[in-house]
């Protein structure tokens, strides 16, 4: 069994760990066939992206996503809990609106997008990507935290209001802690979309706001693809949510499963 | 304490006054010579070595107009999809695009582009040596509507002709270059394999690639491009051209070909793995000139082989154009005067040896016959062959049609289906005319049925 779960997760892994070894190939070593397994590595893909637009780029990205995941949070945690405490009628009905941003395909909504962010002269900078963003993991936000607050026992929170504490304090003292788990599951999704989303960095920046998966593909000349660099850019890309993703695996876990738990 | 006097006040304004016009006047002394001095144009183009060389000239450019261009590049795709929105809102961020030769249709057609005409013919903007009509008319007819108004100018012309990577193995098997499609598959019978290498390759775009190859064999995309746009692929022409044509890959091509990039074709060749393609001169030349190139000494080339029905070699440009939202028109109209001009031209191909110039005069001169004088032979001459042949007769107008790259899709799909036994040669094409019929009406164009 054991035999079978380790080839299964070669065979998974096979992908990336062909990147990976891209990545450290020249471009003729790439090219080779058939390929070897043992070949002198080369840092110099990585050194041509510390030197080329990419590290703008990859700065970038980290703002976006970093910028974004911790807004949606901040913003979308209480109302998840405010939605979830709503004992009056309607509050199904804006939780279902609050979803409305994921009812159609980003692409139905870039050139109300593009034109708005002309308007308002934020294409191509970081505050407008961030804004995107924010608006899309909102609606995650809320509908992943509020499962988690519903299974919450509202009795703990009467209990320190019984002790003095205000409606904010039970909230930050009490609940919050408690959703630990939900919050790394909801902050790893909004970051994985903000740092992988392809479609509205490439609509909506030039220079300035450039993220990293645009840059990966600005390799691919018109008269030739640098592949080296593609796969080092490539597996700069994976490198953080792959870090992330490791500190956080626990809490992931048990987060992705835990708002299943109620009914 | 006594203040200033009334008259002291207006002496001293007076001076003031004469200070301040002399300041404010000496810029436009200054920039008599620079009408343009202080304006910024923001111009774009995909990833291309031509203006990764003639980048290394803007100071030359900036001193002499005073103009700073804002010059950004980006992958083919991504300028390609960024660009299109841009001109589709009118938008004034860019003031020079390319004009990509599969979008020409489109942004011409739709008045996303502005008329340069008026430059050119006016003496104070163009001088009459700088010659609009040098310009291969191949390589301008995609960049002109259908009353003649030109909406930009070539800067690359890709002409299609056939490399033999291995040429020696050719030789050895006593064949020479092949002339006809009958040659080629008598070639490759006879050297596929040979020292582990594959006589054909090519790379997944067939609505590029196979199109020679149909009309070649009599067929065509279109009825009569670009005013009856009804496809043509269920004739048996094309069922015929077809199967042949994914038999060429299937036969004689290296594993995985129906996957490759332009880029990965060419490394096969590159890298003496397969032998022959016929594709455009950009990605011809690396094979006798990039260092990696393993085939430098192999290496030869020949025009794109005939069939029955006559030599059609694939031919395309990109130009340079000015958007209709621009609101610094005149500047751009410089920096395209400049960058197109017979004298920049020649300093790029004789300090970087670029290929793929659009100028006759350039395209004939000493320096270029040098640049594209590989192992030997005169690649100028099968260059400018092509690119008069594709503007002669206008076969190439198919693929300028604003639905051209939809219907080139399913193009793609039929010919892999066939390629892989999915379908037969008939059912294939016939499947791409009815969805392509489809794509059609949904753009509101009639088709006769």
């Amino acid at each position: 069994m054991q035999t079978l779960a380790v080839v299964l997760a070669l065979l998974a892994l096979a992908p990336f760990l062909w990147l990976l070894l891209m990545s450290f190939k020249t471009n003729a070593e790439i090219f080779r066939f058939p390929p070897r397994l043992l070949f002198d590595a080369t840092l110099a893909n990585y050194a041509a992206l510390w030197t080329s637009e990419f590290r703008n780029s990859f700065a970038n990205s980290l703002i976006v996503s970093v910028a974004s995941t911790v807004l949606s949070l901040v913003i979308g945690v209480p109302a998840a809990y405010a939605l979830s405490r709503w004992t009056g009628r309607g509050g199904g009905t804006i939780t279902l609106w609050i979803l409305a941003s994921r009812m159609a395909p980003p692409i139905a909504f870039t050139i109300p997008y593009f034109l708005v962010y002309r308007h308002l002269e934020l294409l191509d900078t970081l505050t407008g990507l961030i804004v995107i963003y924010l608006t899309f993991n909102l609606s995650l936000v809320i509908w992943m935290m509020r499962p988690f607050y519903d299974q919450l026992p509202r009795s703990l929170e009467e209990a320190a209001w019984i002790d003095g504490a205000t409606l904010w304090q039970g909230f930050y003292r009490i609940i919050l802690p408690l959703s630990g788990p939900g919050l790394a599951a909801t902050a790893i999704l909004c970051f994985l979309f903000a740092w992988n989303d392809f479609f509205f960095a490439l609509i909506l920046t030039r220079t300035e706001a450039m993220t990293a998966p645009v840059a990966v593909v600005n390799f691919m000349n018109y008269e030739g693809w640098e592949w080296g660099r593609i796969a080092a850019g490539g597996t700069m890309i994976m490198l953080p949510v792959l870090v992330f993703s490791f500190v956080v695996r626990r809490y992931l876990v048990h987060g992705l499963t835990g708002g299943a738990l109620k009914g | 304490m006594n203040g200033p006097s009334r008259r002291a006040v207006l002496r001293g304004g007076a001076g003031l006054s004469a200070l301040a016009s002399g300041v404010l006047a000496a810029p436009a002394v200054i920039a008599q010579g620079k009408p343009f001095a202080g304006t910024t144009i923001n111009a774009s183009c995909f990833q291309t070595t031509f203006f990764e060389y003639l980048k290394s000239y803007f100071p030359q450019f900036e001193d002499k107009t005073g103009i700073k261009v804002n010059f950004n590049m980006q992958a083919f795709p991504v300028y390609n999809q960024r660009t299109d929105l841009e001109l589709s809102t009118k938008g004034s961020a860019l003031d020079v695009v390319n004009a990509t030769f599969i979008y020409t249709g489109r942004w011409i057609g739709a008045g996303w582009l502005t008329s340069l005409d008026a430059f050119t013919k006016d003496p104070k903007m163009t001088p009459a040596d700088w010659a609009p009509e040098d310009f291969v008319a191949g390589t301008q007819s995609a960049m002109q509507n259908a009353k003649g108004e030109t909406f930009a100018f070539s800067w690359e012309g890709g002409a299609m002709i056939q490399s033999a990577a291995r040429y020696d193995l050719i030789e050895k098997a006593g064949l020479a270059m092949p002339t006809t499609f009958d040659e080629l598959i008598k070639v490759c019978d006879a050297t596929h394999g040979k020292e582990g290498v594959s006589a054909f390759t090519a790379d997944k775009l067939h609505h590029w690639n196979w199109i020679p190859y149909l009309m070649g064999a009599g067929g065509g995309v279109f009825k009569a491009p670009p005013e009856n746009l009804t496809p043509t692929l269920n004739t048996p022409q094309a069922a015929q051209s077809g199967e042949w044509y994914a038999n060429l890959l299937m036969k004689y091509g290296p594993d995985g070909l129906l996957s490759y990039s332009d880029d990965q074709a060419m490394r096969s060749q590159m890298s003496g793995r397969a032998n022959i393609r016929t594709q455009s001169i950009t990605w011809m030349v690396p094979l006798a000139k990039h260092a990696e190139s393993t085939v430098q000494k192999t290496v030869r080339y020949g025009l794109m082989p005939s069939g029955p029905a006559g030599n059609f070699a694939g031919c395309n440009s990109h130009g340079l154009g000015i958007p209709a939202g621009s609101k610094k028109k005149e500047a751009a109209w410089e920096f395209i005067k400049w960058a197109l001009s017979k004298e920049t031209l020649a300093m790029v191909v004789k300090d970087h040896g670029y290929p793929s110039v659009c100028r006759l005069s350039i395209i004939n001169s000493r320096e270029f016959k040098n640049v594209l004088t590989l192992n030997g032979q005169d690649v100028a001459s099968l260059y400018l062959e092509v690119l008069k042949l594709g503007g002669k007769s206008g076969y190439m107008k198919y693929r300028t049609v604003p639905i051209y790259p939809q219907v080139g899709d399913k193009i793609n799909k039929a010919i892999e289906r066939i390629a892989t036994k999915q379908q037969a040669a008939p059912e294939a094409l016939k499947q791409a005319q009815a969805e392509a019929i489809q794509d059609l009406q949904k753009a509101g164009i009639k088709v006769d049925l």
